[in-house]
């Protein structure tokens, strides 16, 4: 648990340092627990989520780096691979492929890029899923624009 | 004289940073205090979210006096340019004088007082932080390279006017500056081998306080961070040179953050060349026993121990060629 710390630390005063070097990650370490953390991701540009700011909850394990960390969407987002409930996000990296050169840095830049190649396939979030399955493209994105207007900018007056 | 007129020019500009750096620290507190997530998500969303970004950047850094002393150098390394450049070398006898104290202003305040007796020392003063400027990101990176000196002038000229320029929104600065710093490391890094003036400051610069953060590290540091350039290191970060040194010479575990020994350092348990310490090896092995690098199972029991009986780098390379040979 103390390599897990330490490497938690080091990788705050990373983000510290390069929070100008990514401009669509904000990542936040809790106040008094560093196993918590929050991120602000911004929607991937040409996409539905273009111009929403998305928050994400880390769970650290005291594993850490050996397990991932669990993160969930705490912003409402129609994607088909996050619960639409739960947030809860089904990535690859974040369970059987995880790895423990990866950082919290980079699990954001993964779940952006998720954002941006929706994996119908594996779904978590059936509604959808199935819109993109069935070849509804365009109906998935003015779904996942309506729930990003909706939850993910700013409300308006 | 030319030297009453240049002096009391960058006099007040250096008490402005040194005053501005103070507001941002403070400032920099009662930010995070109050850094609610939704604020900032509000703050980010709308458009004036860029200046405070860069605002925060600033201030939240540790290496606030390094930037100031930057900045300083950028400034007089602006005089530097208008004369001639056997002066520099004068001024690096002087250069701890001007740099030794944290607060810059006064002491060159002090010495603007005595240029009416003694206007030559003032003069060497100032020139000299700039010559010991130079020296500074050139010890955040090693690169000797002589073709990039002229970019790196180059670089630097807009730079200072950018920075003159904006001096007075201190936010802009900071964010610039921040953001530019890994660059100008990497391109500054070129002065310091230019001027003999330069070789000779680096050992007395040592104790001047405006390397404080790193002082310590400077001379070793200098050979590992070239290599550390060209690394896929994480480490690779844009502030002042205080990570950067700390993590130069041995290169640390990428799982553990723990410094890699000369034992770990030979040690390549994986065919993709993923390094990590034996610990975390160890714990991978117990763990799911794929390397990190390449999620490839760790296969062969028998060259990590060998590797680890032995150590040495040509048992390394053999235990490389029979993992090779045992997966293919």
């Amino acid at each position: 648990m103390q390599a897990s710390r330490a490497r938690l630390f080091k990788e705050f005063k990373e983000v510290q340092r390069e929070r100008s070097a990514d401009p669509d990650i904000q990542l936040v370490c809790d106040d008094s627990n560093i196993f918590k953390w929050t991120a602000l991701i911004k929607g991937p540009s040409e996409t539905p989520y273009e111009g929403g700011v998305f928050q994400l909850a880390f769970a650290v394990p005291e594993q850490y780096p050996l397990q991932p960390p669990q993160v969930r969407f705490l912003t409402k987002i129609f994607h088909p691979n996050v619960h639409f409930k739960t947030g809860e996000i089904c990535l690859d990296i974040l369970k059987n492929a995880w790895s423990p050169a990866w950082t919290l840095q980079s699990v954001c830049r993964a779940i952006i890029a998720l954002m941006a190649h929706p994996e119908p396939d594996s779904p978590l979030n059936c509604d959808s899923g199935n819109l993109l399955r069935s070849g509804d493209v365009r109906g998935y994105q003015s779904m996942a624009r309506m729930y990003t207007r909706l939850a993910a900018m700013p409300k308006k007056g | 004289m030319v030297s009453d007129s240049i002096p009391t020019a960058p006099i007040p500009s250096a008490a402005n940073t040194k005053n501005l750096g103070k507001k941002k620290r403070t400032n920099r507190s009662a930010k995070l205090k109050q850094c609610k997530i939704d604020a900032r998500r509000e703050q980010w969303l709308s458009q004036g979210a860029v200046k405070n970004k860069g605002y925060k950047d600033g201030g939240d850094d540790n290496h606030a006096p390094p930037m100031h002393a930057r900045k300083d150098g950028k400034r007089s390394l602006e005089e530097l340019e208008m004369r001639p450049t056997g002066e520099e070398n004068d001024g690096s006898i002087h250069q701890d004088s001007d740099l030794e104290s944290p607060s810059y202003s006064p002491t060159s305040v002090n010495s603007s007082l005595l240029g009416g007796n003694n206007s030559g020392t003032h003069f060497t003063a100032s020139s000299s932080s700039s010559s010991s400027a130079g020296c500074c990101s050139g010890n955040i990176t090693g690169l000797d390279d002589w073709e990039a000196v002229a970019d790196a002038l180059a670089a630097d000229e807009k730079h200072q006017n950018l920075c003159s320029e904006t001096l007075p929104e201190h936010k802009t600065v900071v964010q610039m500056v921040s953001s530019c710093e890994m660059e100008y490391g990497s391109n500054l890094g070129t002065r310091e081998s230019k001027p003999e003036s330069a070789l000779l400051i680096s050992p007395a610069s040592g104790n001047s306080r405006a390397w404080r953060p790193d002082d310590a590290f400077r001379p070793q540091s200098l050979p590992n961070l070239s290599k550390q350039l060209s690394l896929p290191n994480p480490d690779r970060h844009c502030g002042g040179g205080i990570t950067w040194a700390r993590t130069a010479p041995p290169y640390s575990c990428p799982i553990c953050c723990e410094d890699l020994d000369l034992t770990d350092s030979s040690f390549i348990p994986c065919p993709c060349g993923f390094r990590l310490c034996l610990f975390c090896h160890k714990r991978i092995i117990e763990d799911d026993g794929r390397c990190p690098g390449c999620r490839k199972p760790y296969k062969c029991e028998s060259i990590e121990t060998e590797a680890r009986m032995l150590g040495g780098s040509l048992t390394l390379r053999l235990a490389r060629c029979c993992s090779m040979i045992e997966r293919s």
